[in-house]
């Protein structure tokens, strides 16, 4: 995915780039000491109703450390707190200020600012849930004689003999996880129907992941998703364990705006 | 604004789960590059089921058999509430759920200093 035509340093002195981390309404400012990737400090370029955060960037310094994933989320995250955001992917960059104001904000102004209007007031929230592997793994062998069957054959045998039995038994497993999950999602996805209807269903990134939803909601709102969420956690206490992320960017809801005939 | 409290504390894992592949594509938009991204390793971002995998959930199954004969879930609820030989489990729970109370309170960075833009007063 990397585009490496980085051969255009013949074109004069130009030492560092412009990372745009995010499209924000014109009216946000940097706190003074804000910094990003590569502690560079967080400016703003606006331009009409909109403006970018951006920060300078050497074009030879390889991105990608947990620290610069970490500082871009920040940036995206600290800010949904006060403002609607548009998050752009990690790590892009224009060659500098102008073409943040020529090649992107002038050019999208009119989409960009009625995004940001129908975002202002929400953000993302990521709800998500992690099975207790022990609790799990036992419910799934209780509903399961068959896995009942297996657990018994393979215990105390030495694993080279019971290598049939124990794959056996991690198929029944992880096929049984897979419906918890997909019940489990629903379960929640209607808990949080009564709050928003804006929802997406993330593809699980762990074995044991039960539950990664994410919701674009009213920050105003946010006691009652901690109070929904808290009941499912107290419901599915010692199987699952619940977490709220947010508010942050809406990542999960930024979509190219259609072009307008 | 009354949002109280910053961000949850994200884990790198819920950074890399939540910006990776998300977000305004400004290459399709402009002619950009994206700089060369040497991104750090990234283990099963999808969940594919494997060997591994099933050895594994398997080896856990066993785990619970150690020393004892498999047990339904009501006994293991009355084991929680009752033995001392469960305290490390009881005690997960408990931290399984202050850490949740905390999340969801967004107190665990309320103390850091937020670097954030913030909104200018109109």
């Amino acid at each position: 995915m990397t585009s490496p035509e980085d051969t255009d340093d013949t074109e004069g002195a130009a030492a560092s780039v412009i990372y745009v981390y995010a499209i924000v309404p014109a009216d946000v400012q940097p706190e003074e000491d804000a910094t990003g990737i590569h502690d560079a400090p967080i400016e703003i370029v606006t331009h009409g109703d909109i403006a970018a955060l951006v920060s300078e960037i050497d074009p030879d310094h390889r991105l990608g450390t947990s620290a610069d994933l970490q500082a871009h989320a920040r940036i995206l995250d600290g800010t949904s707190h006060v403002a609607p955001v548009l998050p752009l992917r990690f790590g892009a960059v224009v060659s500098d200020r102008d073409a943040v104001i020529n090649e992107l904000l002038a050019e999208h102004h009119d989409e960009f600012a009625s995004a940001l209007d129908e975002l202002e007031g929400f953000a993302q929230y990521m709800i998500k849930g992690r099975y207790v592997e022990e609790s799990i793994v036992r419910e799934i062998v209780d509903e399961s004689p068959k896995a009942t069957a297996l657990l018994e054959s393979i215990r105390g045998q030495p694993e080279e003999l019971t290598r049939d039995a124990r794959m056996a038994l991690g198929e029944i497993i992880g096929h049984a996880l897979e419906a918890k999950r997909e019940t489990d999602t629903r379960i929640t996805l209607d808990a949080l129907s009564p709050l928003t209807d804006t929802v997406t269903v993330r593809e699980p990134t762990h074995d044991e992941d039960a539950v990664q939803i994410a919701i674009l909601l009213e920050v105003d709102r946010q006691d009652a998703l901690e109070q929904t969420v808290g009941e499912l956690a107290a419901r599915w206490d010692n199987r699952v364990t619940m977490r709220i992320l947010g508010p942050m960017a809406p990542y999960d809801f930024v979509v190219r705006p259609k072009p307008e005939g | 604004m009354t949002t109280a409290g910053g961000p949850s504390s994200s884990s790198l894992a819920d950074v890399i789960d939540t910006i990776l592949d998300k977000g305004l594509v400004i290459d399709a938009y402009v002619r950009v590059s994206l700089v060369g991204i040497e991104l750090l390793t990234i283990d099963a971002r999808v969940v594919v089921a494997s060997v591994d995998t099933y050895l594994r959930f398997a080896e856990a199954a066993n785990r619970l058999a150690i020393g004892s004969e498999p047990k339904g879930l009501s006994d293991l609820v009355s084991d929680v509430k009752g033995s001392g030989s469960t305290k490390s489990k009881t005690k997960g729970v408990l931290e399984g759920v202050g850490e949740t109370l905390g999340e969801l309170l967004g107190g665990s960075s309320g103390g850091e200093r937020e670097p954030a833009p913030r909104r200018r007063q109109k």
